[in-house]
């Protein structure tokens, strides 16, 4: 009888291991497959401003335009640059306010089973159609020390009993959606660029200092969150397996 | 107000221009943080030779937490001595995931529900068995088998630096009754590395969750000499709790909390209590734990 329990057992181990393999094969497979890719970008129309920390009873985030920056196409024009040493980047066409204004459901489990959103918005938003796979690069979600979410683009006052501190940050994920049946092949969040910080965001960020205050503020604003996007897409492109390691 | 410069921003949307202008300037009572350093892991693994169907590559950067704690706790609820037992931490997450303010009495639990200020989901607690042999207090009440209790929680902060919550959870095992938690805390961070938080408790408990630990029956009487009891269900604590968590560094982080909780209806007049034990119980912990990046290409 034991003998028969381990039997089904090892059996159920090696079936699962065999479809593990079978399913790395796929994703592997497919994005081996791939040989045009469009790259779509929309994270980089609004900043967003939030206090948090001690803060008072009703205080809501805030956002500020800044179209002006031209972030999405600096992000694609980086991506490009990226991905063309292994895929024939071909550009595209796209509503971007559409799809920066795609949410995740607040409820977890529906975000496991429901279809990804973004993944008809490529099929009837994205122009040309036809090409192996489309990257779609939108923003994403963190955590601010207990209470709050912030995303995408955005400026953070924290507020501590005895000092403020400054934050900006540049949160995005990246996909990887099939060209033919727009299935999900891949999809990643960008890393923070370092775990070394006490404030600590699931994204790439960095401090704020008095840099920022003072003449040309809105500039170097702008320099440093390019440099976040700068520094953190190769990682993120290369932890997905679509270029070369750094 | 300190100058910005707004021909970098949309023209269009010069009130939100002013908005950001105003934010910038707050921000100008920011001191200089030192730039941290650059993204150091310990080790690199290789790709794993596989993925797992439905669940995202690992490749990338984790943070492992490693620790070890400790915390003086009443030997059993209501009873008058304690004992010291140490805690292992460990944790692995993706690198910059945040951990959530937590308190040392929450249940384990998953937010499935997350909208940022308002979070719920299913809760889980273990409560170990009370075994009659292992303390003298307990001489011939016989043994209560470890109960697991399953429910719900929700969690709520009106401002980032105050949480409530509140769990209901029902009992299978050592008792079959229910039990409902809810406490405040007031989180404060006084500097960027340092947080203290403190705020009240309170614990409703069923007659089904409460007879197990408290009640006397003949049987039990005439074995441990304590007159018979019913203890039955309602208020079962009141108390307050605080903790204080310090990061020296990016890598090192202490830990120090406190619980009182005193033991209120039935529980507390339960000759158990009365007579062996205490109606007070304080639960102290201590911890330290390091953490370190490692990368899976």
């Amino acid at each position: 009888m034991r003998r028969h329990a381990v039997l089904w057992i090892a059996l159920a181990v090696a079936s699962v291991a065999l479809s593990a393999a079978a399913a790395f094969e796929t994703r592997a497979n497919r994005l081996q497959a791939i040989k045009t890719v469009g790259i779509v970008s929309a994270i980089g129309e609004e900043m967003s401003l939030t206090q948090a920390g001690l803060t008072a009873l009703g205080n809501t985030g805030q956002s500020a335009s800044i179209s002006a920056w031209g972030l999405d196409e600096m992000i694609v024009q980086q991506a490009t640059k990226l991905l063309s040493g292994r895929f024939r980047v071909q550009p595209v066409s796209y509503r971007r306010a559409a799809f920066a204004a795609i949410r995740d459901s607040a409820v977890a489990p529906v975000n496991l089973l429901r279809s990804d959103p973004f993944k008809e918005l490529v099929r009837s938003d994205v122009a040309p159609q036809g090409l192996d796979a489309y990257i779609v690069i939108t923003r994403a979600r963190s955590k601010l020390g207990s209470g709050r979410d912030v995303e995408g683009i955005g400026l953070v006052q924290y507020r501590t009993l005895l000092a403020d501190y400054g934050l900006i940050h540049a949160l995005y994920e990246v996909r990887v959606i099939d060209g033919k049946s727009f299935d999900v092949i891949e999809k990643r969040a960008a890393a923070p660029l370092d775990n070394t910080g006490t404030m600590r965001l699931a994204g790439p960020s960095g401090p704020v200092d008095e840099t920022f205050d003072g003449p040309a503020s809105g500039e170097r604003l702008r320099t440093a969150i390019v440099d976040l996007v700068t520094r953190s897409l190769p990682v993120t492109l290369s932890d997905m397996h679509l270029m070369e390691s750094q | 107000m300190k100058q910005f410069d707004e021909a970098a921003l949309d023209r269009a949307a010069s009130a939100q221009q002013s908005l950001l202008s105003a934010f910038l300037a707050a921000l100008g009572a920011i001191t200089a943080i030192p730039q941290s350093a650059s993204a150091q892991t310990a080790f690199t693994l290789p790709a794993p030779p596989f993925d797992l169907p439905m669940l995202p590559s690992p490749s990338g950067n984790w943070t492992v937490m490693v620790g070890i704690g400790g915390e003086y706790t009443p030997d059993f609820v209501g009873s008058k001595n304690g004992k010291f037992r140490p805690i292992p931490i460990f944790s692995i997450r993706r690198a910059g995931s945040i951990d959530q303010f937590r308190g040392p009495r929450d249940s384990a639990s998953i937010a499935l529900l997350d909208v940022g200020y308002f979070r719920a989901g299913p809760a889980f607690k273990y409560v170990s068995s009370r075994k009659s042999d292992k303390y003298s207090e307990l001489t011939g009440l016989g043994d209560v088998k470890a109960a697991y209790e399953l429910g719900g929680f929700v969690e709520y902060y009106p401002v980032d630096w105050l949480r409530l919550r509140s769990e209901l959870r029902q009992g299978v095992g050592g008792h079959t009754g229910t039990v409902a938690d809810v406490s405040a805390d007031v989180i404060v961070p006084l500097i960027q590395r340092l947080t203290i938080s403190a705020g009240p408790r309170f614990t409703w408990k069923s007659t089904k969750a409460t007879a197990p630990y408290f009640g006397v029956d003949a049987t039990q009487a005439l074995a441990s000499g304590l007159p018979m009891y019913d203890a039955r269900g309602g208020a079962h604590s009141v108390g307050f709790g605080s903790q204080i968590s310090y990061r020296i560094n990016p890598q090192w982080e202490v830990h120090a909390y406190v619980e009182y909780e005193r033991l209120l209806g039935d529980a507390a007049g339960s000759p158990l209590v009365k007579l062996r034990g205490s109606s007070n119980q304080t639960t102290i912990g201590l911890g330290a734990s390091y953490s370190f990046d490692f990368r899976i290409r």
